[in-house]
């Protein structure tokens, strides 16, 4: 089976400026907005910055969800939305449970981090790196990142209404 | 335009309406935006006799036009209005999120006129603008009126606010944002609080559309690279402005003891070395940042146990040196409550730091100060007076105005321990250390002030930028900080440079230290992100322009030469200690060049009329 691979942030090391979000936004819809982007950013206190991606989840519920069969993996492993199906009813948004896909508000298609890597280049402070569930338990040996994303999972993954 | 939000929101808190205006593309093109597109509005708008915290005085609040942008550290907005401190030019900028969310939404920039009865708060979802009930956070500290909007909105909303010290009108209050981010100088949280604005929350979930999206990423990794390739940066990321401590009393002008001398023996207790090998928890950054020079620290245990964004160079010297104290913890409690009160910590340790004089030299006693004991160094008196000037209690009603009015109401001679232009304390640069900061503090529109004109130049060997920025025939006069030679030449260009800057919303870190983005680099970001035409020359004219015109308002203020001083300490007392002992600032020699470069008359400090028809403003 392929590695599925996804790009994961750590929150005491992030700082928080949102450069990643510029970068997918400016690359894929050649614009600035977060709304557009394919990765979130959240402040949390006491001093956690979370970049947040698509986990890349081995059942992928969003692709189970659509009911336009939009969403798939491809064999390189990465869950992809052909815009030629998608018509942004948004049930992938629902299923997700990491709030890491969206309805783009200018096509009305779904957008995800697909794993390019072009964000990881540019994070000026290094938090960000692409990496399978096994590598992850193998880089936080001791399980301090994923204490933190469990530890806030209300606040980072609420359920949103969907656009 | 390309890259703004394309409008500016106009709340008039007496009739509590609100109208949208698209931003005025011919004043744009003679003043940016940002602080310039703020001083001709203000300029325009408030006449002489206004009252600061009466209803005629206007509060703006504005964005750059690069605010939002990609380029490193585009994080900025600047809020203006007539100064409760100074009663002259009141201007003040913040990094944080709020600026680029207000674009997102589709705004440029917030006037604020007139005044409401009852406090209320501007809520902006994208195009839905409302003025609300406020009195459920009348009262609240800023924190905690952050915690309650985003709460009752929802957490993506960005916050600006003013904490109890705007209220009750302290006359260097702050306006906060994203919670430890402050505009903290000119004493703007007062004029916020006179308007009974306690707060702006934001969301926007709009974009900015860029003039060259095909070329944009790739002149954003060039500029990216040469920011992460300075050598400025690791530091940077590493202290913040915390290491400045060390390198201040390196040179002698950490300012100590309210400026009787710049080096001070506890400076190693309070150094940026201490802060990092017990406090700093993270390094933060703010929208586009790539330098991370925000702190958030902590202290686990004791009275002064706190965690959250601080410190600042500018508070371990005016919290901490300039009043004698060496306790950090204090210090970094001090800032972390002077967030949290909202206020300028530069005027509140300059304002106790007086009062520290004048105690030690028995002008003042408990009688005046209800028990107090403030001795140098009294890290306890310190806090507590932090609280009760917020607060408005007791002897901190006399603190509250700022060391000026306090010593004018006291007498009795403290009014020559007072450190302050144009009755704003100056900040922590002991100018007799840095001639060029001595000018600095004096020609700065807002009184006294490091960051009108940043003039670091001569601070750290930037010989080569000196040559690259005015030409070799200024070496090496201009490079040496001693010498008063060329720096009205040096504080003029540096002005200039720094209110453009302020214009485009970008930081002073990246553009004048480390000096790696200049004219060139800005007007070619301008080109691709706003389509705007402008070149190098002309930007520097803009920032002549507005320099020019905030001395005009001034000047309807009554500012002239006479109001261009310092206090007699530095000017005429040689500085004590240290390595730049025997030194006073030759303010009258820098002043006559400056005016001269400025064009400005020598006797009135005030700009010629060719001057002003060179720049295209009218005179009155
Ligand atoms: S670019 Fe890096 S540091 Fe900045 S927000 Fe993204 S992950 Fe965090
Ligand atoms: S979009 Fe969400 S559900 Fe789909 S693979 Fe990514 S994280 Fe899993
Ligand atoms: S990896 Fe690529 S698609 Fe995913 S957030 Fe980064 S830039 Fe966007």
């Amino acid at each position: 089976m392929t590695e599925l691979k996804f790009v994961f942030g750590d929150p005491d090391i992030c700082s928080g400026c949102m450069v990643c979000v510029n970068v997918c936004s400016m690359f894929y819809s050649k614009v600035i907005g977060p709304t557009r982007s394919r990765v979130r950013v959240v402040r949390l206190e006491p001093a956690l910055d979370f970049a947040l991606f698509c986990r890349n989840c081995e059942d992928a519920p969003c692709i189970e969800a659509c009911p336009e069969g939009a969403l798939s993996r491809t064999s390189k492993g990465i869950v992809i939305v052909n815009n030629k199906k998608c018509n942004g009813t948004g049930a992938c948004v629902e299923a997700c449970p990491y709030n890491a896909i969206h309805i783009h508000p200018d096509t009305g298609k779904a957008i995800k981090c697909i794993q390019c890597g072009q964000c990881i280049d540019r994070c000026p402070a290094d938090a960000i790196f692409m990496t399978t569930t096994a590598e992850l338990a193998e880089r936080d040996k001791d399980g301090r990142m994923m204490a933190l994303h469990e530890k806030h999972k209300k606040e980072l993954y609420p359920k949103e209404a969907k656009n | 335009m390309f890259g703004v939000g394309g409008e500016i929101l106009w709340v008039d808190m007496t009739k509590g309406k609100i109208e949208k205006v698209p931003i005025d593309e011919e004043l744009v093109n003679k003043y940016l935006l940002g602080a310039g597109y703020l001083s001709k509005i203000l300029y325009d708008m408030i006449p002489a006799g206004t009252d600061p915290l009466g209803k005629k005085n206007i509060l703006g609040i504005a964005t750059g036009l690069l605010t939002g942008s990609m380029f490193p550290q585009a994080s900025r907005h600047v809020v203006a209005a007539l100064s409760p401190l100074t009663d002259v030019w009141g201007e003040s900028h913040a990094a944080g999120f709020f600026g680029a969310e207000l674009k997102f939404a589709g705004y440029d920039a917030i006037m604020f006129t007139g005044a409401s009865s009852d406090p209320l708060y501007l809520n902006i979802e994208d195009s839905k603008v409302e003025l609300l009930d406020a009195s459920h956070l009348w009262g609240k500290d800023v924190f905690e009126t952050d915690d309650i909007l985003r709460k009752d909105h929802d957490r993506q909303f960005r916050t600006l606010s003013i904490g109890q010290a705007g209220e009750n009108l302290v006359r260097f209050s702050a306006i906060m944002n994203d919670r430890d981010r402050a505009s903290a100088r000119s004493g703007l949280g007062a004029v916020m609080g006179s308007k009974k604005i306690k707060a702006v929350s934001v969301k926007g979930t709009g974009k900015l559309e860029v003039a060259d999206p095909k070329n944009y990423l790739k002149q954003m990794d060039i500029f990216y690279e040469r920011m992460m390739a300075n050598p400025f940066t690791p530091g940077r990321v590493k202290y913040g402005t915390t290491s400045l401590v060390e390198m201040m009393q390196h040179i002698g002008r950490l300012p100590s003891y309210n400026m009787k001398q710049g080096v001070f023996d506890g400076y190693e207790k309070i150094s940026g070395e201490a802060i990092n090998e017990k406090y700093l928890v993270k390094a933060r950054a703010d929208f586009s940042c790539l330098q991370r020079c925000g702190r958030y620290t902590a202290v686990r245990k004791g009275p002064y146990a706190f965690e959250g964004g601080s410190p600042e160079f500018e508070t371990q010297s005016s919290m901490g040196s300039r009043c004698g104290n060496d306790n950090l913890e204090s210090i970094l409690f001090g800032h972390h409550l002077a967030n949290q009160y909202g206020m300028d910590t530069i005027s509140l340790g300059g304002t106790i730091s007086w009062a520290m004089e004048a105690w030690d030299e028995g002008l003042l006693t408990a009688e005046d100060t209800g028990g107090i004991d403030l001795s140098w160094g009294n890290a306890e008196t310190i806090i507590k007076l932090t609280k009760m000037i917020a607060l408005r209690e007791g002897f901190g009603d006399v603190l509250a105005d700022g060391s000026a009015a306090a010593a004018e109401r006291i007498g009795r001679g403290t009014e020559k321990f007072v450190m302050t232009v144009k009755k704003q304390e100056i900040a922590g640069q002991e100018p007799r250390a840095q001639k060029s900061m001595g000018l600095a503090a004096v020609t700065a529109a807002r009184g006294a002030d490091h960051l009108y004109a940043f003039p670091v130049l001569d601070e750290a060997g930037f010989d080569k930028e000196i040559k690259e920025r005015f030409g070799e025939q200024y070496l090496p006069e201009m490079a040496d900080r001693l010498n008063p030679k060329y720096k009205g030449i040096m504080v003029k260009e540096c002005e200039d440079f720094m209110v453009m800057v302020e214009s485009v919303g970008l930081c002073k870190y990246g553009t004048q230290i480390p000096p790696e983005f200049y004219y060139d680099d800005i007007a070619l970001t301008l080109k691709i992100h706003n389509g705007l035409n402008f070149t190098g020359n002309q930007l520097q004219e803009i920032g002549e322009r507005i320099v020019n015109l905030n001395r005009l308002f001034n000047a309807r203020f009554g500012v002239t030469r006479k109001d261009d001083c310092l206090p007699d300490r530095l000017t005429k007392e040689k500085a004590p200690l240290g390595p730049s002992a025997g030194e006073v600032v030759e303010l009258d020699q820098m002043l006559t060049e400056y005016y001269d470069v400025r064009g400005w008359d020598q006797e009135t400090g005030l700009p010629l009329k060719e001057t002003l028809e060179r720049l295209g403003l009218d005179y009155e």
